[in-house]
């Protein structure tokens, strides 16, 4: 009977019901089987008012909806390439430092792509760059930045890990400090790739043809002329400009301040993270509709309500997670899990690539939101009995899931930008190969380097 | 669903969302600034901030049951034909409206409890008050996925 509910529930999470009544159903099935009231639902929907670091999530997300309505895209585009333009490969450093800060400060809802694309994938192309690199870049962009603070994923993973009973306790502020190296390995990788791919110099060549010749005919002496230095045209440079500069300093003087109101409120004790969240509200209100008046008070309603709807479905989704968590841990199931693994998978470092890889797969299958609310209740505790860090396990968690935005079949961005670019999406799989290929080595270092997430503890 | 009752429930929604978000706002900021300027604050600001994030979190849901919006595995629609859309369509909404009248109809005990039990809530009002909101949202929920059941609404989803 049991399975045969569970089935059903399969078919239906398969055929596209929303994720809350998969949940739901799930939580609902696990309480009738071991006899338990259903009521114990409404409970746990109701003990979300008791976890005082939700309150963040709405603030954060309002406060990303209205920059996303805003003109703020814009003025960050100016304000980056006026900063890192001038480098070699400029434009694509540019690309990669906006997309991150956008998702930072928007809490990673999609919009990245829609509101920067436009801006960057015209740029791109007039400043060298050939079509599938741009936009691969624009594609592959649009979920970096979920590490950084105050992106709504990572807030997510902490309320859940607060919430579960580890033996290892941290605090909020030091998951925001352990995304910080973890994002700039991303970032670093992406920006040496592209300098390497387009910034002018010398670089060693190799004629696979050649060396085929001198083997085939054996020839030896011809076999070092397959491999050359050649010295390569990069894409234009631009040179620095203290006026652009300044003039996009200038333009986004309201904005600027942003980060210290954000991060000041979270570090210097004077309020919680709910409090910060507050503050960044009423700071992104009164700037983008009372100082650069973008936001009309007449669209305001509309703003609020998109931006909640997304937070009503996502903590709706929470809600009922928490309750099939609680059916969960009644029933023992992470312990279970952790003995099977424990009989199958010995060392904490094969348990991490099995991680990558289920990651991986589910976070092209389903949305960052879902896949933290559903699988770290679940994989949190097997990984403390691996002797990993819940800090350093949020980091792999987020690091994998940013790379599931794009990967194919089904990588939400890979969709949002075929949409938006107007492209196939089969074009954007393979543009957004090689930005895979290199994240996913970012993913490896940070994987196997705790240190990089752990080391101010 | 007919379109006045449609647009009816959309402005409900959309102006208790936006007074509920300003009044956390408004509340959370007057709290930090009352507690570090005069070291006081309402004792129960805290918690009816806590409350409203369930409000939102209902009504927000209820809002993308309306529009369809909720978040799920889209696999279907991305690679099935229209016709089967709009069966799959049907089939799981007939199935979340049935959950949600469920979820609905066993809150309902819940709040009987804290009602018998007089739960304290946010300052005067009763926890069972702040409760009721979840199987309102429930079956608002249940009629709109009931509404999807009878007009599929297979359009774009973005």
């Amino acid at each position: 009977m049991i399975w045969a509910g569970v089935a059903l529930v399969a078919l239906m999470a398969l055929l596209g019901a929303p994720l809350f009544a998969i949940v739901l159903a799930a939580a609902m099935l696990g309480f009738l089987a071991g006899g338990d009231e259903l009521s114990l639902i409404a409970i746990n929907i109701y003990g979300m008012a008791d976890k005082p670091m939700l309150l963040a999530l709405p603030f954060f997300t309002f406060a990303g909806y209205l920059m996303a309505a805003a003109k703020s895209s814009e003025r960050l585009m100016d304000l980056t390439r006026a900063l890192f333009g001038w480098m070699p490969a400029g434009l694509a450093i540019v690309g990669f430092v906006g997309c991150a800060a956008f998702t930072a400060l928007t809490g990673a809802s999609g919009v990245t792509i829609i509101a920067l694309g436009a801006l960057l994938l015209p740029m791109l192309k007039s400043g060298g760059y050939d079509e599938r690199f741009s936009l691969g870049l624009v594609t592959a962009s649009g979920s970096l930045g979920v590490l950084i603070v105050p992106a709504v994923p990572l807030i997510l993973y902490g309320v859940i890990a607060q919430q579960l009973e580890l033996g290892e306790t941290f605090t909020i502020q030091q998951l925001f400090l352990g995304g910080v190296g973890p994002a700039l390995v991303m970032l670093a990788l992406l920006a040496a790739w592209t300098v390497w791919r387009y910034g002018g110099g010398l670089r060693p060549g190799f004629q696979a043809g050649t060396l085929w010749r001198a083997l085939t005919t054996g020839r030896v002496a011809d076999l070092p002329s397959a491999w050359s230095i050649d010295r390569r045209e990069g894409v234009p440079r631009t040179s620095f400009d203290p006026a652009a500069l300044w003039r996009a300093v200038k333009a986004a003087r309201w904005e600027l301040p942003l980060p210290f109101v954000v991060l000041g409120g979270i570090y210097s004790g004077f309020f919680a993270i709910s409090e910060a969240a507050a503050m960044t509200a009423l700071y992104v209100l009164i700037v983008e509709v009372v100082l650069y008046r973008e936001v009309s008070l007449r669209a305001l309603p509309g703003v609020a309500r998109e931006s909640m709807v997304m937070v009503g479905s996502i903590l709706l989704i929470l809600g009922v997670a928490l309750a099939f968590t609680d059916f969960l841990i009644g029933a023992d199931v992470p312990q279970r899990l952790f003995a099977f693994m424990q009989e199958h998978v010995t060392s904490a470092l094969t348990f991490l690539i099995l991680l990558n890889i289920l990651l991986l797969v589910l976070g092209a299958i389903i949305d960052i939101f879902s896949a933290i609310i559903i699988m770290v209740p679940l994989l949190l505790p097997v990984a403390v009995g691996y002797g990993i860090h819940p800090i350093h396990l949020g980091v792999i968690f987020l690091a994998n899931l940013q790379i599931g935005y794009f990967t194919p079949p089904i990588g939400m961005n890979l969709f949002i930008a075929s949409y938006r670019f107007d492209r196939p999406v089969l074009e954007l799989y393979a543009a957004c190969l090689p930005f895979m290929a290199v994240l996913l080595i970012a993913l490896l270092i940070i994987t196997y380097v705790p240190a990089l997430s752990l080391w101010f503890l | 669903m007919p379109r006045r009752l449609q647009r009816g429930l959309r402005v409900a929604e959309t102006s208790l969302l936006v007074l509920l978000l300003l009044v956390m706002i408004g509340v959370a900021v007057f709290q930090i600034v009352a507690r570090n300027a005069f070291g006081t604050g309402f004792g129960w600001g805290e918690d009816l901030v806590q409350v409203a994030v369930l409000w939102i979190t209902m009504l927000g849901a209820t809002a993308a049951a309306g529009t369809d919006s909720h978040i799920r595995i889209d696999l279907v629609s991305r690679f099935a034909s229209p016709k089967f859309r709009t069966l799959a369509t049907r089939i799981t909404a007939s199935f979340t409206a049935l959950l949600c009248a469920a979820l609905g109809w066993y809150s309902i005990e819940f709040i009987r409890w804290d009602f018998l039990d007089g739960t304290p809530g946010v300052g005067a009002v009763p926890a069972w008050v702040c409760e009721t909101i979840i199987p309102v949202a429930a079956a608002l929920m249940a009629i709109r996925f009931i509404g999807h059941v009878i007009w599929p609404n297979t359009d774009e989803r973005p």
